[in-house]
Formats: C-alpha cells, structure tokens, sequence
C-alpha cells in the first residue's frame, strides 16, 4: 500500500532530505519510523501526504501514483489515511464533534450518518462525554484522542501518527499506543513515526530506522505481549 | 465536491461570521467607511455638476432688436428663434416692459419722460438654450436673422461654466478613482489579516482531504455577506443623510439648494451601487486571498 523505490527528496535550498529511500508497507502492517530529529521523517511523511513531491524516484500510496498524480486528485489521495498529528491540529474555534465530523462532511456524508458515525468513534475513543466541549477545554491526551477520531472517522485503510507521544505525559502515550494497537487488530495498516526508541521496544512491529536522510535498519522485533 | 455539501457550506461561511466576530465587523467596518466615502465623493460631484449646468440655464442670452422694427414684425421673430437648433425656447420682452423694470432704477421723474413714444430702449426677446456650452454657434446664427440688432454678449461665462462643469467632472472621477484604488487597498489588507489569522484552519481543512472548492467557498460566502451587510448599512446612512446635509448646506447657500438632485430620483442608484460593490469587493477579497493559500501546502499554509 506504500511503495517507495529510489525516492530522494532535495528541497529548493538544497537540503537533501531523502536519499534513495526503498520500501513496501503492506496492508495490515504495524510499522514504526524510527529516528532522530532532522533524520528525514517529517519529509518522508509529507511525501506520503504529498505535501511535497519526490525530487527523484517513484512512490505509490493506496494506489495512487504520488510522481503522476494530478493537482486536483490530492485531496481525494489524503482521505484515504487518517493521520493524527504531534500538534494535533484540531479547529479551536469548534466543538470536539465538529473537528471530528468535519473530516466527514469534506467528503460530502449525509449529515445524518455524520452524527451516527461521529458519536460511534468519540466513544471508541472514550470522549461521548465531551462532544460538545472546545479543544482547549481538553488535556493534551484528549486532544490527541479527538485528532485520533478524526483520523478514523472514514474508516481509512492506513492511519499514519506522527510522534504520537511527543506532547503528551507518557501515561498517556501508553493509551494510545494501546487504541492504535487496536485498530491495527482489526485489519487498518498503522505507521507510527517517532524518535522514542522506548516506544518501540515496548510495542514491537516493524521498525525502520532513518538517518540522515537513508534508511539504516528494517526488521520485525516481537514483544512478548 | 458533492451538490449535498453546498447547504453546508453555505451554512459555515455565515456562521464563520459570527464565530470570527471581531475580524468580521473590523471588515464591515472598513468596508462601510470606504463605501461612505467613495460615494459621497460621487453625490457631491454630481450635485456640483447640477449646479452649474442650473447656472448655465438661468442664464439665458437677451437678443435686442433693430429700434426700427414695427411692433408687428417683431412679435413675428419669435417663430425664427425658436427654428434655430440649439433653441430651447424664446420669450417677447416689449420695450415698454423693459422701460417699466427700469422704473425703480431711474426714479419716476425719468421715468415719466421715457414712457411711450419716447421710450428708448429696443424691443428684445429672452432665448434660452438648450446646450450652453453650444454658445457662439448659436449667436451666430441667431445674428443672421434680418432684424436682430445686438446680442447680450454672455460668451465669457458660458465658456467658464463649460469649463468648470469639465473641471467638477474630472476632478469628482479623479476623486473616485483614487479613494477607490485606496478601499481596495484596505479591504485587501483587512482580507489578508483575516485569512493570516484563518491560515491554521486551511492547512487542517486541506490536510484532511478538503477540495479547493470546498475550502473556498465557506470563505466566498462569509466576504459575500459581510458586502451585502456593509452595502445595506452604508445604503441606509447615506440615503438618511443626504437630506439633512443639504438642509444645513441650505442655510449657507440656497442657489446649492435649490439645484441639488433630490434624493427620490438616486436612492435606487445609491442601493444598486452600493450592494453590488460592496458583494462584489467582498467576494474577490476572499476569492483572491484563499486562492494564495490554497495554492500553498501543508506547513508553507502556515510559513513553517
């Protein structure tokens, strides 16, 4: 479902970001992007969400060709992963439903099986209770929970977070490890970017190791759960 | 984008509004202002230009006749006049008329002597014109009709009336043009400060799969309302002050008064103006302002 070959990222100030970057990310998968900051991870996501486009190489994301790809197809590409992210990038201005079912009504659902669906996912999520308060009435773990929902809300066939832990207390990170644990279970491929080795020798998975720009490891660690 | 979402987003673009209360009545604000002034500009050069053409038509030109000419022959002049082309309309003003509106300048000793046969002022008639500015053709061809003995000459202030209805006229578009060129400066600087402070929530709409369209049109809606709702308050204002300004203007200066266009025949002019400018600057505003943004991606939205 992610395909990379040969892909290298240059931005325009002469940065190299990637360097002849080779994966498959296969459905089911639960894989962990591991680095350390300024290694390359935020561009390898942003090529995913194709908010940049490769400099060299070719890359496919849930069947759509990112080097081919028309402007106007990019929006149809991103409602095809849910993507929570480390700043959570929730509408202050909006309830915890409506950030949730915006991501629904940006595809055109029927404002009744937006209400169905919305309050299904709060409460998969353990927030029914504050559907109707703003963001900032939230903790940062709840905030990062209403970004989860949103990313789930379509049923996307790839949930990407993108350092899921890093502004949050790590008793919270434990939740949602746990929620993207379980939503890996039911058959949605996860890809959790992160530079916290400790995330990763306590969760297991796929791990792929970036630095400077090249990928330095991929193999499989098991954990005794 | 599908024709279900258009309620909807109908719907956001007026309840943005409200949500972005502070941004929006700063918008209405500016908008009123520039509307206001750009249209008393308008009315004032409009109302300047009356005047002087009310002057031009006050002013009609005084043809004396030849002192020879019978009573009969010329009363028969009045239907040459009033062939002539630039010819609104011609009146016989009699000698012993004339001599009688002297009465009060010559004291009535003088007067007494003058009457009658002894009366030595010419027959005349009053032509008005129907274009002054048309001035000397037409002398001229009034002077070729046998009988006519001198005009009144009025070619100096007909050619500065012309000159000045010119003048009011460029300066009034001048005028326009550049408080004009200054609302569209403002309102682009007001819509920018808008959308810098909304850039977050594009960047969220757009990386959650939101279409151009989608994205646009709630920020359309939302500069299209707040046009319309500035457009009616600055109609209303302008309409319920027009009169009590000339009234005060009345006071110094009736011959204004009594020339100005009275504000039955442009009230419809002032709506029609005022909304159409006013939705049209506000819905370009808009378009223009998320177009840069929607043309960018995901941390350049919000210049990460």
């Amino acid at each position: 479902m992610i395909h990379f070959k040969n892909v290298s990222k240059v931005y325009p100030t002469g940065t190299k970001a990637l360097e002849d970057i080779n994966l498959d990310i296969n459905k089911g998968e639960f894989v962990f992007i591991v680095g350390p900051s300024g290694a390359g991870k935020s561009t390898f996501l942003k090529l995913i969400m194709r908010e940049e486009a490769a400099t060299e190489g070719e890359i496919s994301v849930n069947g759509y060709n990112l080097i081919k790809i028309k402007k106007r197809k990019i929006p149809y590409l991103r409602r095809t992963m849910g993507i929570v992210f480390q700043d959570f990038r929730l509408i202050e201005k909006i309830s915890v439903f409506d950030n949730v079912a915006f991501a629904m009504r940006v595809i055109g659902v029927s404002e009744k099986s937006v209400r169905k669906r919305v309050e299904y996912i709060l409460g998969l999520v353990g927030l029914s209770e504050k559907a109707d308060r703003k963001p900032s009435e939230l903790s940062g773990g709840e905030q990062q929970r209403v970004s989860l929902a949103r990313a789930l809300v379509n049923n996307p066939e790839l949930i990407i977070a993108d350092e899921p832990t890093g502004n949050i207390d790590p008793e919270l990170s434990y939740e949602i490890m746990e929620l993207l644990v379980e939503i890996n279970k039911r058959g949605t491929t996860v890809l959790i970017v992160t530079h916290e080795h400790n995330l990763v020798n306590e969760f297991g998975g796929r791990i792929i190791k970036i630095n400077g720009g090249k990928i330095v490891g991929d193999y499989i660690r098991e954990v005794e759960q | 984008m599908k024709f279900r979402s258009s309620g909807y987003l109908i719907k956001e673009g007026i309840k943005s509004i409200w949500t972005n209360r502070m941004m929006s009545l700063a918008s209405i604000g500016v908008l009123i202002s520039c509307l206001l002034i750009t249209g008393a500009a308008v009315v004032t050069s409009m109302n300047a230009s009356s005047l002087i053409s009310s002057i031009g038509d006050t002013n009609m030109i005084t043809v004396y006749l030849d002192p020879q000419i019978s009573d009969v022959d010329a009363l028969k002049l009045g239907a040459k006049f009033d062939l002539i082309d630039n010819v609104k309309s011609s009146e016989f003003y009699s000698k012993s008329k004339a001599i009688e509106d002297y009465q009060e300048m010559l004291g009535d000793d003088i007067y007494a002597n003058m009457k009658g046969e002894n009366n030595p002022l010419p027959h005349a008639y009053k032509v008005s014109l129907e274009d002054f500015s048309k001035y000397e053709e037409t002398v001229k061809e009034i002077k070729k009709i046998d009988g006519v003995y001198q005009i009144g000459n009025r070619s100096d202030i007909a050619r500065k009336l012309t000159k000045l209805n010119t003048l009011v006229t460029y300066i009034g578009i001048a005028a326009v043009i550049i408080l004009g060129l200054v609302t569209l400066f403002i309102i682009s600087n007001t819509v920018k400060m808008t959308m810098y402070s909304r850039r977050f929530e594009i960047s969220i709409m757009k990386s959650v799969g939101a279409t151009n369209s989608f994205v646009r049109i709630p920020f359309l809606v939302e500069g299209m309302v707040i046009g319309l709702i500035s457009g009616v308050i600055s109609s209303i204002v302008m309409i319920a002050l027009y009169n009590p300004i000339l009234e005060s203007v009345r006071g110094i200066a009736s011959v204004v008064y009594k020339a100005s266009i009275p504000i039955s025949d442009i009230w419809i002019y002032i709506i029609l103006a005022f909304l159409g400018s006013a939705v049209l600057i506000g819905a370009l505003g808009s378009f223009i302002s998320v177009s840069k943004y929607l043309k960018k991606e995901g941390g350049e939205i919000l210049g990460w």
